[in-house]
């Protein structure tokens, strides 16, 4: 690899890096509103915020409602917006629902100190240590309305290095759960989400403090197909959140599956850029569960240990998102350096994912392999000049390891290879210690690092506190 | 007096009085509720024995947007006066078929409107059209050995004559049930419900 790739690309790195650090992020999120609805610890649903322990997974999955719940669970007597006698009398009268018995809201601050090195174009070390104090604060509401109905929406204020802060609106949606036929198959989401498609590996729900950029955040726009990760401005990857409609539902206590529509998102944005477009995107995912915990919270036949954490299960599955990029042009030039316009086209994304859990281990490992039709033009008269299809492929594998519930590590390794054959494979380490100060206070020390760079790295101490 | 005597006057006096009133206690445990209470207790028909509906009615207040008592179990035949305790208008409705599916209208503060419940009713649901979150349960059986349960399950039901009888509970929220209860003197019966 020259130089100046290997310095491009380790600004990038360091910017990306920067970018998903710095700026609006979509790590999340312990919602300690649940805690007081139930009055139970973070640790009921969480081996370590966000991550979620089995019985978190089936907490959420059934709409925020406990497996099996019953009235005396729910200590925040919730208000009563109608009898349920009201229930046989509908349609002619309203249906009875309900709201939570105090203002479902809560909060999460973060704080981080970053220190990061990395090459510019002409080999120099950048190295940054700052103090983000904080880094961003985020506005949770989470509740359920009745029995069938439950939300969850997300604000984020977001604090740049230089002062500047910018807010986003990362959730809100609207979930209908059990709306007929049996007990969770039948479910429906509406409005901004991170879709069930990512379900155990989108930043929400993993224990580092960086999300998986080789799968969320991977620029198929280039001359020769893509190059790597996408600073901002690059085309559609697999999104990390969308605007959709969603079903999804548990069959058999064992087998999940979602399929959604969302609208198409771009350019260049993974955390939450949208384009408006006509066209939809579609996705599907199906996966099975082996031993522990049904995703529902079922338990029936199940031996598990009192350490919620724990258990021995394998889950696995396969994914797909299919779309179209739209009618956006990315400005490219050729190797020569002589100016063109790239348009996304039809793109398919296919992923197999696994977690296995034995007993305090968890590993994780989700591959994807990317299709791009890519649509090079005139940079004047924007006419087509030719169509080419180009494919990427990365992958991941996570090891997360419970050592007392107070600490626990996690390793990562990702792979990238990207659609332009000219370079390299990216591989990336990350690592993170973790100490659970209190149920819902973390401390973590995190490193990030270009496997084929030893000057391309990051080391973030992060601090988070959920109440 | 002779001995003789004195229990031939026993005996005589004895056979002319209703059968020894005993009592029935107990508990009723509620699973999946908040807690024990509003459980109705009640001894079922007994075959060849009817009771008479009593003259004083039984009443329901609206007070501070809430029904009181929120459960009320009544002898068949009895009348339950509504009364409106609030300065805001209430209504009482059932869309129960053995309440007649009755309509009471809306009354203001300080009135009363009041319902025959003529038919076992088990049981009523009470709702206010102005306040749909408001919510009663009238339960009218065919016996006047009725309780409710307290908050800890707990439930006393008096003057139960001795005898063998079918004791039925019924809850809001959790399924009925119901079993065998033979009553001498002080007896006991306990229950658990669930949904």
């Amino acid at each position: 690899m020259s130089r100046s790739t290997r310095g491009a690309r380790g600004m990038l790195f360091l910017a990306v890096g920067m970018a998903l650090s710095c700026l609006v992020s979509t790590r999340a999120n312990a919602v300690p509103a649940f805690s007081r609805k139930y009055q139970t610890s973070c640790q009921t649903c969480h081996s370590i915020f966000p991550k979620l322990n089995p019985f978190g997974t089936a907490f959420r999955l059934n709409g925020y409602h406990l497996p099996g719940e019953t009235e005396e669970q729910v200590k925040q007597k919730p208000v009563s917006l109608g009898a349920d006698a009201y229930a046989r009398m509908w349609p002619e009268m309203v249906y009875p629902s309900s709201l939570p018995g105090d203002a479902p809201f809560a909060l999460n601050v973060k704080m981080a100190s970053l220190y990061a090195s990395s090459h510019d174009d002409t080999g120099k070390t950048i190295v940054h240590n700052d103090f983000q104090f904080p880094q961003e604060a985020n506005l949770f509401a989470a509740g359920t309305l009745g029995n069938h109905f439950s939300f969850f929406s997300e604000v984020t204020y977001g604090e740049n290095p230089d002062g500047s802060g910018s807010v986003e609106l990362e959730h809100a949606r609207l979930d209908l759960i059990s709306a007929f036929g049996p007990e969770h198959l039948f479910n429906f989401r509406i409005g901004k989400l991170a879709p069930n498609l990512y379900d155990g590996f989108q930043e929400m729900w993993l224990m580092t403090d960086n999300g998986v950029d080789t799968l969320f955040t991977y620029n198929p726009i280039g001359f020769n197909g893509g190059t790597g990760l996408a600073e901002e401005g690059g085309g559609v990857s697999l999104p990390a959140r969308t605007r959709a409609i969603e079903m999804y539902g548990v069959a058999t206590h064992r087998l999940f599956y979602t399929v959604g529509v969302s609208s198409p998102i771009g350019p260049g944005s993974s955390n939450g850029q949208f384009n408006n477009g006509s066209g939809k995107d579609f996705y599907a995912r199906v996966d099975y569960k082996l031993g522990g915990l049904g995703l529902d919270g079922d338990s029936t036949g199940v031996t598990l240990p009192p350490e919620n954490w724990r258990e021995t299960s394998f889950r696995f599955g396969a994914f797909g998102y299919w779309g179209d990029g739209g009618d956006v042009d990315y400005a490219i030039t050729d190797p020569e350096g002589n100016p063109f316009k790239m348009r996304q086209g039809r793109f398919s994304r296919l992923g197999v994912f696994g977690s296995l859990y034995l007993g305090d281990l968890n590993l994780i490992g989700v591959a994807v392999h990317g299709s791009d039709d890519l649509s090079l033009r005139d940079n004047d008269t924007g006419a087509e000049i030719s169509q080419t299809t180009h494919t990427w492929d990365a992958w991941f594998a996570q090891a997360d390891y419970v050592i007392t519930p107070v600490f626990q590590v996690s390793a990562r390794y990702e792979n990238l290879r990207p659609a332009d054959l000219s370079v390299d494979t990216q591989q990336t380490l990350n690592a993170n210690f973790s100490f659970l100060v209190r149920a819902n206070i973390k401390l973590m020390l995190e490193y990030r690092r270009d496997l084929h760079d030893s000057q391309n790295y990051q080391l973030a101490t992060v601090l988070r506190a959920a109440f | 007096m002779n001995r003789p005597l004195v229990l031939a006057l026993v005996l005589v006096t004895g056979a002319a009085l209703p059968l020894a009133a005993g009592e029935l206690h107990g508990k009723v445990t509620c699973k999946g509720v908040r807690d024990s209470g509003d459980a109705v207790v009640y001894v079922a028909a007994i075959p060849g024995k009817t009771f008479p509906a009593p003259k004083e009615h039984a009443r329901i207040d609206q007070m501070n947007l809430v029904f009181s008592p929120h459960v009320l179990p009544i002898l068949v035949g009895t009348t339950v006066d509504f009364l409106n305790s609030d300065a805001v208008l209430h209504n009482v409705f059932s869309p129960d078929a053995c309440a007649d599916k009755f309509n009471l209208g809306t009354w203001p503060k300080g009135q009363i409107k009041s319902y025959q419940f003529k038919k076992e009713c088990v049981s009523a649901t009470l709702l206010c059209k102005v306040h749909p979150e408001m919510e009663a349960f009238v339960v009218a059986v065919p016996t006047p050995y009725f309780a409710v349960t307290k908050p800890d399950g707990s439930f006393h039901i008096a003057n139960v004559p001795d005898g063998a009888y079918t004791v039925k509970v019924w809850h809001p929220k959790l399924k009925a049930t119901q079993k065998a209860v033979t009553v001498a003197g002080s007896s006991t019966a306990d229950f658990e419900i669930a949904k």
